[in-house]
């Protein structure tokens, strides 16, 4: 069983970081991981996309042409990242911060408010997590406690010095999982 | 002598540009030079990085041009030196690359091919396959190995020192920014846990000893007075690189056995060509692979009786085709008809192969 993430927003939405805590999560949980950060010229701005694979088995392809899970979390993502939904994918899209709902022919496409979230009940600081957390909980590929030995190593040093940084990332995540109530299928 | 950082074996999850300078550090290497090029930067980022451990040497020059000539004047000096780079850096430093065709000198380089040509992208390519074995002004008297994961690339590395310096051709690991960038699990170790023993280093110039008396003279040229004179000095470097081929060519097949639809492909496509391969032989089709690791010298006896082999042939590629012109040259003679999939500067992925392979069974290729 192999499971192909593709995580795509603005740049500086923290999409990079959450594919390095996915992947890590995965690598020492055991299973096959292949991650691909998405690198272009630009210094800020444009799509930035993270292409993962987390699998039971060796992995061959680096780069695949349809992902099971595709989180979309602006307009610009939405346009850049159709090219990799089929019949068989999931969409996750931020729906506080698109403007529009993707029209991609999809097996299922979920819209979450992570964005508000952060800003109203959080910190803007933790959209990501809270995307994490969405993630984590649309897939059933990691295990909580998977995702959290790798915010540690990724965040520990900061969780040290300013403790409720780590409450806060926690409670992120969990309000992230608590987003999906159905099972993504993937 | 430099510290070895990697004493047993030690699995970790990194990016290709990391493991290729735990690499060079295992293959006691103790000096790099380099001029920044994405997307091979983090190789010398984490050689210097590692530097306060290693007590290993680096040098930042101010182009690759220099570099490269810098790289070999370390080598000269009786160094195990090593460089790096990509695209438009790879072509610059050409010169020195000859150079150390010219002088036997046992130069060692990393590739990360980016998209060509000329600036194009900093991404991913394989276009600079052709480059990589046959640029500058020379004949490709140069040992390329092309990589397909960080395993390879840890293993490859330290085999590019050993041979670079056991047969005297500058050699190169040819891999590419997927595999600069990409992370994933890779166990590095202590050659000599493998059985690898590094063949020793000795200085060209300024090595001990008085000449005349304790040693010979060293006499190293790049420059011939008369055309005969050269001649005679390259016809010796083909008997010796004609030798290669048995010595260390390699190459990988993956279910190629009873394979009616050989894919000739190299690099990080050959990954792509698996899951392919076996998607394909799920639903019964007898598709397998023949992956050159050197490119230069090719397996060319097992190329051509996979060649002969299959029924039909897909040659598959993130270039227009670089690597299937050198195939087909070694092949010359055989009939097997073949198709193409081609990705400029972009990643194949194993449903294009797997898509072209269908195709390619509704309407076989006739020539």
């Amino acid at each position: 069983m192999r499971t192909k993430i593709a995580l795509a927003g603005e740049g500086g939405q923290g999409v990079q970081s959450i594919a390095k805590i996915l992947v890590e999560a995965g690598y020492e949980a055991d299973k096959q991981v292949l991650y691909i950060p998405n690198f272009g010229v630009e210094q800020r701005g444009g799509v930035s996309i993270a292409f993962c694979q987390i699998s039971d088995k060796t992995i061959g392809e680096p780069r695949y042409s349809k992902a099971d899970i595709v989180i979309m979390l602006s307009d610009r993502a939405i346009q850049r990242c159709e090219t990799y939904v089929d019949e068989n994918t999931t969409i996750v899209y931020d729906s506080s911060i698109c403007t529009e709902a993707p029209k991609c022919k999809a097996k299922k496409i979920i819209a979450v408010e992570a964005n508000k979230i952060a800003n109203e009940q959080l910190s803007a600081r933790v959209f990501n997590i809270i995307i994490l957390g969405v993630l984590l909980a649309a897939t059933n590929v990691l295990e909580l406690k998977d995702i959290k030995n790798a915010m540690e190593m990724a965040l520990g040093k900061k969780f040290d010095a300013k403790p409720e940084l780590r409450e806060l990332n926690y409670k992120a995540l969990e309000m992230g999982m608590n987003l999906i109530t159905e099972k993504a299928g993937v | 002598m430099v510290n070895k950082l990697i004493k047993e074996d030690t699995k970790m999850f990194l990016t290709g540009n990391e493991v290729l300078a735990y690499a060079a550090n295992a293959a006691e290497a103790e000096f790099m030079y380099g001029y920044p090029i994405t997307p091979q930067n983090e190789i010398m980022h984490t050689w210097c990085k590692l530097l306060p451990k290693t007590e290993a040497g680096f040098l930042q020059t101010e182009d690759e041009i220099s570099a490269g000539f810098s790289t070999l004047g370390g080598i000269l000096a009786g160094k195990r030196a090593f460089t790096a780079t990509a695209g438009p850096g790879n072509v610059i430093m050409q010169d020195a690359m000859s150079m150390a065709e010219m002088m036997r000198i046992p130069f060692v380089c990393a590739v990360m091919q980016r998209g060509g040509p000329s600036t194009a992208t900093v991404i991913y390519a394989q276009q600079e396959t052709r480059l990589t074995c046959y640029g500058g002004n020379g004949e490709g008297f140069r040992i390329v190995y092309s990589t397909a994961g960080h395993q390879d690339l840890f293993d490859y590395m330290i085999k590019a020192f050993n041979t670079a310096w056991k047969y005297r051709f500058p050699t190169f690991v040819l891999a590419d920014g997927y595999q600069g960038k990409m992370r994933e699990p890779v166990t590095l170790y202590d050659p000599a846990s493998r059985g690898i023993k590094m063949v020793p280093v000795e200085a060209s110039l300024l090595a001990p000893g008085k000449i005349g008396t304790d040693r010979p003279s060293n006499h190293l040229r790049n420059t011939f007075n008369m055309e005969e004179e050269l001649m005679e000095v390259l016809d010796e470097y083909a008997v010796d690189f004609a030798k290669l081929e048995d010595e260390i060519s390699e190459y990988e097949e993956y279910k190629a056995d009873d394979a009616e639809i050989l894919i000739i492909t190299h690099g990080i496509v050959a990954r792509s060509a698996r899951t392919a391969i076996d998607e394909l032989r799920e639903k019964g089709v007898k598709a397998g692979m023949f992956r050159p690791i050197t490119l230069r010298p090719l397996a060319v006896k097992p190329l051509r009786a996979a060649v002969s082999r299959a029924k039909q042939i897909l040659f598959t590629e993130s270039a227009n085709g670089q690597l299937a012109q050198m195939i087909l040259e070694a092949v010359y003679g055989l009939t097997t008809p073949y198709s193409t999939l081609y990705k400029m500067g972009v990643g194949v992925t194993g449903d294009d192969i797997v898509e072209k392979v269908e195709a390619m069974l509704k309407q076989p290729v006739t020539v």
